[in-house]
């Protein structure tokens, strides 16, 4: 069964995903934001931190 | 097998690596998310046979990797090699020292012996902060006053390491450069980053396309890599006039981009490789 939840920055309509993980990043379909998934059960979303200057490889 | 997950972000990078433990039998994932952790130095003890770092922040892979090591937990990529290649000077002088080519590189600390220094190489020359990446705060400085002006920039609005001034020779790559995934003894992949622009980083919009691995690539990569500290390490790599010089080595690679380039599975690599170090036999 489906279970959707709201981006915190447009309010669009995200759907949990079977192959999802607890800290993954999502970009929001409709707005474009970053999102980070927080919980799975239940299913939950925050925007995903800001870039910063020792992130890369 | 237990293997520790070290992470912050899940990204396509990391959902594909853990795919790919999830298809391994007798392998079993246990997610370290680098944001939760807390070391307690008096009872450092880990249960898991072997670190993944896949860590965003460099900072926080460097400090966790010398807590899991010291804790007698192999890793992957190890303490050393997080430290060297995060470091762009350290990298360099790492490559000097084993003879590995590289673009000319000068090291200053202040203002005026920065500037010196970009005089005696003459024009043009980059600029790169030792610590950073995703072609981040790059300056490709074409002339005697874009040099007084970032410096002085620098010295001013940046913290205390952006007045550690790197500044490597400019090189004229004719619009890419090679980046070659070694994993192990082995260069396993190679993809040419192609981009109008000078900064070349797919992460800035450069353009990936299979490269052949040469015999001159893959001997240069594997070079490279340990001159570092080996692991599991990606090369930047310059076509120059000179032939092949190594531009920096990356300890945390990324290939999401690369896997349909090049037709080979690298995560794929890396788990059999993480597995093969909890084991020793690495």
């Amino acid at each position: 069964m489906a279970v959707n939840t709201e981006c915190p920055v447009c309010g669009a309509e995200i759907a949990r995903t079977n192959d999802m993980v607890v800290g993954e990043l999502l970009e929001c379909p409709e707005c474009g934001s970053e999102l980070e998934v927080i919980s799975l059960e239940p299913f939950e979303i925050e925007e995903a931190p800001q870039e910063e200057e020792d992130w890369g490889q | 097998m237990k293997v520790g997950f070290l992470h912050s972000l899940i990204r396509k990078d990391e959902k594909l690596l853990l795919a790919e433990f999830d298809k391994m039998s007798g392998v079993e994932v246990m997610m370290l998310d680098d944001r939760k952790l807390i070391f307690d130095l008096e009872k450092l003890h880990f249960d898991v046979d072997v670190i993944v770092e896949r860590c965003i922040n460099h900072s926080r892979a460097l400090h966790a990797l010398k807590l899991f090591q010291t804790a007698g937990v192999p890793c992957v990529n190890s303490y050393d090699v997080a430290l060297v290649c995060g470091d762009k000077l350290l990298t360099s002088d790492a490559l000097q020292k084993n003879g590995v080519p590289q673009p000319d590189v000068r090291v200053a600390f202040t203002e005026d012996s920065a500037l010196e220094a970009i005089e005696d190489m003459g024009y043009p020359v980059v600029m790169k902060p030792a610590v950073g990446s995703w072609g981040r705060l790059l300056s490709k400085i074409n002339d005697r006053d874009a040099a007084e002006s970032i410096l002085e920039h620098k010295t001013i609005l940046g913290s205390y390491h952006h007045s550690i001034f790197y500044i490597q020779k400019y090189v004229e790559k004719k619009g890419r450069d090679i980046r070659s995934f070694v994993v192990g003894d082995r260069c396993i992949a190679a993809i040419y980053r192609t981009s109008p622009h000078w900064i070349t980083n797919t992460a800035r919009g450069g353009v990936a396309t299979k490269c052949e691995v040469t015999g001159e690539i893959y001997e240069l990569s594997v070079h490279a890599a340990r001159a570092v500290g080996g692991g599991v390490v990606a090369i930047d790599i310059f076509e120059t006039a000179e032939g092949l010089q190594v531009n920096e080595v990356n300890y945390t690679m990324e290939y999401k981009n690369s896997i349909e380039t090049t037709g080979v599975n690298i995560p794929k690599h890396i788990a059999e490789y993480v597995v093969r170090a909890g084991r020793g036999k690495v």
